[in-house]
Formats: structure tokens, sequence, C-alpha cells
């Protein structure tokens, strides 16, 4: 098992490795670059719009409930429940959200280009499978996921203020009140969201260039995608939040 | 001349390739065969850097090329080109951009001048009417034509087919080993086919080697496997399918 955990890291990063080599060295494909920002940024607008509104809702709800219930106001919800989706809840879930969408397709699509040896077909032309295949996603994931991340932030915070205005009758101009949210939290949410868009598609190639065998070997190397991804999206955000956290101590600007 | 000397090559547990040595000669059509999961694939993917051997040495052309890394292989793949077995053409590309890519890879070509060396390769394989087709428009058969003409986009001097006509209609099946056979007579390119087609062995072979169980079981002329008297190579070439041969 530590065997197996270790050579998938030490896969991972070498792909990380190559794929930083290629978009500094290589030629950017930019029609290539433009399919994928179609594929991982519009096409997951609507899924990270419903999926982040739900989950905003229900914080607000849940909060709310238990504010009413404690101090019988709801009136700060709005200004305590945005820094929590700023910096946490946006960019984990838009990057779980992006990761289960897009990282399970880019395994598919890559693990079944390699079963079918189109990967070799591809090293027969002088094209290395990473620059042509993973550079392009990786490009268009770095810069769409934080896009996904104000978009879904956006609409969590709205369908928040929705319920708390039926749940709770507190006045939207009441709800929203960006007093308790700093720009430390803007930094680390972009930071996060960034980093998750860096690392999804390079796990999630990974695992396709590593299928082996037919359609079970796609599908395996799929679900090692979305479990990967899902679990550095997990454990970067534990770190950088953890660091974020440190360095606001350090300097003495408070969690 | 292509030598493989002594390879070995195991995936997990399973050995593959038992210490296989085979010489190709130039300006021959060499036929790999054997019954499938034998190791014939694997064999020549060595040749081109796709897998590596456990232990053995290959030379190409007098050249060791056992410990080459990827990029010591790019030079070799303009001279050693490759037809997989699913023509392994790309979806999103039209036939004449699939053909295009190696030239604009290898030879750094800018878009417009391989596209137009591309439909030259194409016009060899009687298909230049078809270059904007995208592959999920056309036939088994005229994909594989296509991927012929992929290969050929180098001018490389050695081919390597992998099972050029499995899945093919016997009409297509035909005009793929005629036009290996045209390949090898009018511009002298060595082909190293594997296949299990005995049509096409017989047909257009010049040399044939079996494998079986690792190992080279026979290596001979067209007419030695249809004189020989082993009885495993003579269950496999008569087609029968109850003999000595293990499955």
């Amino acid at each position: 098992m530590l065997r197996f955990i270790y050579s998938e890291f030490r896969g991972t990063l070498e792909v990380l490795r190559l794929t930083l080599y290629y978009c500094v060295r290589a030629p950017w494909p930019m029609r290539e670059i433009g399919q994928q920002l179609y594929e991982v940024g519009n096409r997951s607008v609507f899924f990270i719009l419903v999926t982040m509104g739900f989950l905003g809702a229900i914080l607000n709800f849940q909060t709310g409930f238990q504010a009413q219930r404690l101090f019988g106001d709801t009136s700060l919800l709005g200004a305590a429940t945005l820094p929590i989706l700023v910096r946490q809840l946006g960019p984990t879930l838009c990057g779980l959200m992006v990761a289960i969408r897009v990282g399970t397709g880019i395994a598919a699509e890559i693990g079944s280009m390699q079963v079918t040896e189109q990967v070799d077909a591809l090293r027969m032309c002088r094209a290395q499978p990473v620059d042509y295949l993973v550079k392009p996603r990786f490009i268009a994931c770095t810069l769409m996921v934080p896009v996904l991340w104000v978009i879904g932030t956006a609409s969590a915070y709205v369908c928040g203020m929705y319920v708390t205005y039926a749940s709770f009758h507190t006045n939207p101009n009441t709800y929203v009140n960006f007093d308790m949210t700093k720009s430390g939290d803007l930094i680390e949410g972009g930071l996060k969201a960034v980093v998750f868009g860096m690392v999804i598609p390079v796990i999630a190639g990974h695992s396709g260039l590593s299928a082996r065998g037919g359609s079970e070997g796609v599908g395996a190397a799929t679900t090692q995608a979305v479990v990967n991804a899902s679990l550095a999206v997990i454990a970067l955000d534990l770190l950088i939040g953890g660091a974020a956290f440190a360095l606001k101590i350090s300097l003495g600007t408070g969690p | 001349m292509i030598v493989f000397d002594s390879i070995f090559k195991s995936f997990g547990q399973n050995r593959v390739l038992d210490g296989v040595s085979i010489t190709v000669n130039t300006g021959e059509i060499t036929f790999i065969i054997g019954k499938s999961g034998a190791g014939k694939s694997v064999l020549v993917k060595h040749l081109v850097g796709l897998v590596r051997q456990d232990s053995g040495r290959i030379f190409f052309e007098g050249k060791d090329i056992t410990d080459y890394q990827e990029q010591d292989f790019y030079d070799l793949r303009l001279q050693c080109a490759m037809v997989f077995q699913h023509s392994t053409l790309f979806d999103s590309m039209s036939l004449l951009e699939n053909v295009a890519l190696p030239i604009r890879k290898h030879r750094g070509l800018s878009r417009t001048d391989s596209l137009d060396a591309a439909r030259e390769k194409l016009r060899l394989v009687h298909l230049e009417h078809l270059s904007d087709r995208y592959p999920a428009e056309v036939g088994d058969g005229l994909r594989k034509r296509v991927a012929i003409a992929r290969a050929l986009a180098l001018s490389p001097k050695y081919l390597v087919f992998d099972e050029p006509t499995t899945g093919l209609d016997p009409v297509n099946a035909v005009r793929v080993d005629r036009l290996i056979r045209e390949l090898k007579d009018e511009t002298g390119v060595t082909s190293i086919v594997v296949s299990h087609d005995l049509r096409s062995i017989f047909g257009i072979a010049d040399r044939i080697v079996m494998l079986y169980q690792g190992k080279v079981l026979k290596d001979g002329s067209p007419e030695q496997f249809r004189e020989t008297h082993d009885p495993i190579v003579a269950q496999f070439v008569g087609g029968h399918a109850e003999g000595p041969m293990e499955l």
C-alpha cells in the first residue's frame, strides 16, 4: 500500500515537473487551450452555480437557525458567512466539483488514448504526451478554477441571502455586509483556487497516462483520478489554510 | 539491419519474452507471427522505445540503442515509423492534420508547409480526396491507410506494422497487403509486420519468425513454413483448432 502511494506521488510529481517545463519551454497551443477553457469553464458554470447555490442556502439556514436560537438575531449572518465562503468553502467545494466534473473527464480521455495506443502514436510523432495532452488542460484549469471560485462564491452568497430573507426575514441590505471579510481572506481563497486548478489536471493526467488494459483500466484510472484529486484538494486546503493562519498570527493581524 | 539479442521482458509475474533473438534484414518484409499474447507487439515496440526490455540488447543499423532515453529515440523514430493495430488516428484532427502532425513535430515545419507535405503522403495511399474528413467519418480500411500515410510522412527506412489487417474486410486487407508490398518494391522500405493473418503471411512475407512461449520457435521463408514438420508450427499455419499448441 505504502509502495503504491509512493509510486503515485512520485509519478504525479514527475507529470507536474514536465507540465511546468513545457509551459515555460514549449509554445502554447492556443486553439487547444481555448477549447479546454470552454470545457473547464463554460461547461462547469451551471454545475458550480447550482451546487454552490444549494450550499450557500444550507449554510445560511443552519447558521441562522442556531444564531436565532442562541442570540435571537441574524443580522450579522451575511457578514459572518462571507469570509467562510471566500476563503474556505468557496475554493474547496469548487475544487472538489472541478475534480469530479473535469478531473474524471481528463482521466477518462487520456486513459482511453493510453489503452488504444494513441499516446504511443503521439510519442512516435515526437509529441510529448504531457506537453500535448496535460499542458492545455493545466493552463485552462489554472485560469478557470479561480473564475469558478468567484462565480460559485457569489452564487452561494446570493442564495444564502434569499434563504435568510425567506426564513428569518433578514433584510438583504443588512445581509450584504463585507465588514468581516479582509483582503487576506481574498488572497487565501484565490491562492487555494489557483493551486487546486493546477493540481487537479496534473493528478488526472497522471492517472490517465497510467491506465493499462482496456475499458476496465480506463474505469480504474478515472476512479483513481477523482479519489486522488479530491484527497489533494482537501489536504492542500488544510495546508494552505494552516499556513495562512500561521502567517496572520505572526504578522499580528489575527485569525 | 536490426538485431534483437536475447530480449527478456516480463509484466509482473508474466514473462512475455524469454530470450528472443531475431535479425531483420534490410529490404525484406519480415513477419513476426504467433498466437495472441505471444509477445509479438511487445517485441516490436522495443525497437522504437515504446517498451523497454528487462535485459538483452537491440542494435539498429549497427548502433546499440539498448540504453537510449526518450529523446534519443526521436531521431530513430524519423527512420523507423510504426502503424498501430487500431490505426490510432487523433479524433480531433482531420485526416490531413493527422498525417501532418509528425511532419510538423519532427521537421519543425510551419502548419501550412506540413499540410502541403501531408497532402503528398495522402496521395501515396490514394486518399487525397478525403483529406478534410475526420477519422470518425471514414471506415476502418481507410483509417488504416491514413495511418500508413502518417507512418510514411517522414519517409522512413523501416516500417513496423502491428496487425495491419486485423478487423478489415478481405478487400481492404488485400489493399493493405498490396500497399506494404508496393512500399518495398518502389521505395525499398524494410517492413516488420506483426500478424496472424495467414493470407497476408503467405501472400507478401519474405521471411517469417514464429514466437511461441516467449521464444523463437521457427525462423524461415514462407516455403519452409509450409513444408515444416514441427507440429506446433504446422498447427498454426494450417489453422487447426486441435493440436499440441498450448492455449
